[in-house]
């Protein structure tokens, strides 16, 4: 039985034994709610004035919604995973092969596809709990580049050289222009989406056990932190909603090719967006998904064939240049304030 | 009378050297039980053993009649165990508020505690070690004695039956080191739990100690009040050599 | 059958001494440093493409051109320690994006100025022409190239064994703050390791430039081959790099030729080494030092 309760300036939910309570603070909403109107009415706006932004912003998003998954991932499990992409691939190729071979639209592939995620995930997840450091890296940076080894070697399921073709698009309302609004509006949803579940996260009893088995892991367990059961559930749970970013791609190109997503160019790109934006903030990932969308498009447009040379310059002197990321200049990190300490040697 | 924690024939081994030689000793509810014996004697290891911090090799501990042997670190926590470290262990980036808070939510299985209620208790346990005002200060920045207050309160903050204090007084002057005595005894006598008492500085543990168990070179010397212990030849021998009576 | 086995003994030598050239300094890197250098994929194109511009552009022959593309890549890795790893030692994760991205940067710029349909060449053949091992074809190429690389290891083993600044080097790798106390001097250290394991790779490069393929993204499988031998052998160990340099070469040499699959080739590798990962989890080498 849920029962909530509403008291004064807070709501309180009540599930058996467990008990929740969300502080209701209007007076830190303000900016919050600028930025949630602005981001609703830029695809509109854009419909009338060009609507191939929408097309950057609808990247964007995604960008975005790929690193908040891999923020929580990182702080979640206290190492750096050097390979989301590859949970991109298997969500991608699920919804890829369902949708190809029995004609399935995508709602029916999603269900599918997150259930797939979950599995590859569960497989993996003794990596996280015995893989010390070093070797982690090296196991999660080498997965996605066996899986496009392994999508070249079987041509004939994966069609590793030209992609698979044909999956049933996400929307179809008959109007290219009111597809892509329409689009756009599902993935600034996603995003919020994800915003928002994994800012509770974080800032709930869940962010702060995995801050404290990040400080100190041996403390952690003596002070009755479960923390195989925390990572494994972060490490599941984070890995499932890149996936189903790859279910978003598969039906929105209606083309999915693991040669796109699978490489390190595309690893790279998101691993950008999480430090540039800030370094594992969750605000900041949708501030880098932004800037580095909107970049990449006008140096395309204004700058041609030379753009993949100096795309990544410009994000290395930004990497120096800018300790805190972009969401630092916005607000500076206060003394109280939680910074993962994350550990790759260790 | 079932003991509350029972060791029987604990040994552990790092490859060749036996660092814990067949301890076995009782400890009862509501007692303070010391626990000396020189450097190196193994103390530590027999503590990190306990805790389940280390695999023991060999050996049985019972707590309550329930046999914790193989059960995880967060699992004997659960039981009713807890610990403070020797050299103070904190969380770097959390405040003290919070590190308190991460020990109320996780040490034991809550009902109905919601993260602002944990909030309140982590509070409560923070004032009663003397650390209110500091509440909000990163555990990096606090002063030693606070950190080892910290550590008290983090311990008792998850509810324990049993507490295991290693080496409290080390590196504390002598006001601090009276007043963490005084500490150790309010929180035995409010919550009503038992104390395995690790230390060097004998004057504290005469006071403060109901029995005694002495141990070096990982084997049990001798067990009992405080005057028979620090009486003991063996115990006297492992502290001073064994010639000490030529020049006493 | 017998043609198997032969086939299988004689690239499992030859493969694995070329391999052994270009793991050796991936692992010193990670025993020294005790960073994870994920940009050491930018030695390969930088070698091939430094030297074919100095070809090109400046019309010089071809060994002047490997002597100017040696000095450029010390000066490129001495400005990546000053720049880079020292400066971000602490944040690890910036630190491994960085060099990602200097691998990046180099494989695009390779590929913005020489494409693949360029026609990159560069004529570094010392013996050419095959010759025949009893069954098995072998390029003469590869055979002069084991040998130098058996020579090179040999002449690293020495160094660190016998010399003054190769013991400096091993104290380097075990414990920082002990090597400050004695006296070593750190940075100097840390920037001639960081030049010495380019010699290694490049020789390694420049051998197989004639038979094996050029193209811009040559970088990222030889690393990948790189780290796999390094883990596998034990981070930071010269001795765990041989075997297991030998070992994946062994392991290409199988699914080539008796499962006749090169394609299996990189992952063969990967469940070779995730199974020795699973069995014995510090690697092949029993101890922690460089030697």
């Amino acid at each position: 039985m849920v029962e909530m309760e509403l008291k004064r300036d807070r709501i309180v939910i009540r599930l058996g034994t467990k008990k929740w309570e969300w502080v209701l603070e209007p007076r830190y909403w303000r900016n919050t709610l600028i930025w949630v109107v602005v981001l609703f009415l830029f695809p509109t706006v854009s419909y009338f004035v060009s609507p191939g932004l929408i097309n950057t912003m609808i990247s964007a998003n995604i960008y975005a919604a790929i690193a908040m998954p891999l923020a929580l991932l990182t702080i979640g499990t206290g190492r750096m995973n050097f390979g989301p992409q590859f949970y991109i691939g298997v969500g991608g190729y699920t919804a890829a092969l369902l949708s190809i071979a029995y004609g399935w639209g995508p709602l029916l592939t999603l269900p599918f596809a997150i259930l797939m995620c979950i599995v590859a995930a569960l497989i993996f997840s003794p990596l996280v709990l015995m893989a010390r450091g070093l070797y982690y890296v090296l196991l999660t940076l080498l997965l996605p580049l066996v899986f496009l080894e392994v999508t070249f070697i079987y041509p004939d399921i994966f069609k590793g050289d030209t992609g698979l073709f044909g999956i049933v698009p996400l929307l179809d309302t008959g109007n290219a222009k009111n597809n892509f609004l329409f689009i756009g509006y599902l993935s600034t949803v996603i995003m919020f989406a994800y915003l928002w579940i994994i800012n509770k996260v974080l800032k709930s009893r869940y962010g702060l056990l995995m801050a404290a088995i990040n400080d100190d892991e041996d403390v952690a367990h003596s002070i009755g932190i479960n923390i195989s059961k925390i990572k494994i559930i972060a490490f599941v749970s984070a890995c499932t909603m890149i996936g189903i970013i790859g279910w978003f791609y598969a039906h929105y190109f209606s083309s999915f090719a693991g040669i796109t997503y699978l490489p390190l160019t595309f690893m790279l790109k998101i691993l950008l967006v999480l430090m540039i934006g800030g370094r594992a903030q969750v605000f900041g990932c949708v501030l880098g998904g932004y800037f580095i969308a909107f970049l990449e498009m006008l140096m395309i447009r204004f700058m041609g064939p030379i753009q993949p040379v100096l795309f990544p310059i410009i994000l290395l002197v930004l990497l120096f240049v800018l300790p805190e990321g972009l969401f630092g200049l916005y607000r500076k990190r206060r003394y109280r304030e939680y910074l993962p300490t994350i550990h790759v040697r260790r | 009378m079932v003991p509350l924690l029972k060791v029987s024939n604990l040994v552990k081994r790092f490859g060749g050297i036996v660092a814990v030689n067949d301890v076995s000793f009782e400890i009862y509810k509501g007692e303070t039980l010391g626990f000396i014996g020189p450097n190196g004697a193994g103390k530590s290891t027999v503590v990190n053993c306990l805790t389940g911090y280390l695999p023991a090799t060999a050996g049985k501990v019972e707590m309550n009649g329930v046999d914790i042997s193989h059960m995880k670190p967060h699992e004997r926590t659960h039981m009713g165990l807890a610990r403070t470290y020797q050299i103070p262990r904190p969380f770097p980036e959390l405040t003290a508020l919070t590190s308190v808070l991460a020990s109320s939510i996780s040490g034991k299985k809550r009902i109905n505690q919601s993260f602002q209620d944990a909030m309140y208790d982590a509070t409560h346990y923070l004032e009663f070690v003397g650390l209110f005002s500091k509440r909000n200060i990163l555990a990096r920045d606090l002063t030693f004695y606070e950190l080892r207050m910290l550590e008290l309160a983090r311990a008792l903050a998850t509810t324990p039956q049993l507490i295991f204090i290693d080496e409290v007084m080390a590196g504390l002057n002598p006001g601090e080191a009276k007043s963490a005595v005084h500490m150790i005894r309010r929180a035995k006598e409010e919550f009503g739990i038992t104390v395995f008492w690790i230390e060097h500085v004998m004057a504290v543990l005469m006071e403060a100690a109901d029995r005694i168990v002495a141990i070096n070179y990982g084997a049990k010397l001798a067990e009992g009040t405080p005057e028979e212990v620090v009486n003991n030849d063996e115990v006297v021998e492992a502290y001073l050599g064994r010639g000490w009576r030529e020049y006493a | 059958m017998l043609t198997y086995v032969e086939n299988v003994v004689v690239y499992t030598f030859l493969m694995g001494s070329i391999y052994l050239l270009i793991a050796l300094g991936f692992s010193l890197i990670c025993g020294v440093l005790r960073i994870f250098h994920l940009g050491y994929a930018y030695i390969f194109p930088l070698t091939v493409y430094g030297t074919w511009m100095l070809m090109t552009t400046l019309d010089w022959p071809l060994i002047p051109s490997i002597l100017g593309m040696v000095v450029i890549q010390f000066i490129v890795a001495a400005l990546i320690y000053k720049g880079m790893i020292k400066k971000y030692l602490n944040t690890e994760d910036v630190l491994l994006t960085a060099l990602l991205l200097i691998a990046l940067i180099v494989e695009q710029a390779a590929n913005y100025f020489y494409p693949i349909q360029a026609g990159v060449f560069l004529d570094t053949t010392l013996m050419s022409g095959v010759f025949q091992l009893g069954g098995v074809v072998v390029p003469k190429q590869l055979v002069v190239g084991s040998g130098i690389a058996l020579a090179m290891t040999g002449a690293f083993v020495i160094f660190f064994v016998k010399t003054k600044t190769g013991m400096a080097i091993r104290a380097l790798s075990q414990d920082i703050y002990s090597s400050k106390i004695v006296g070593i001097n750190v940075e100097t250290l840390y920037v001639f390791t960081m030049m010495i394991v380019l010699v290694p790779v490049i020789i390694g490069t420049l051998i197989v430039a004639p038979v094996w393929a050029l193209e811009p993204q040559m970088g990222w499988l030889y690393m990948v081959t790189a780290i796999l031998i390094a883990v596998l052998g034990g981070l930071g160990n010269i001795k765990g790099t041989i075997m297991a340099s030998y070992l994946i070469g062994l392991a290409h040499a199988v699914s080539c030729f008796v499962i006749s699959e090169p394609r299996f080739m990189n992952l063969s590798a990967l469940i070779v080494v995730m199974i020795f990962l699973i069995i014995r989890p510090q690697g092949l080498a029993r101890s922690e030092s460089l030697w």
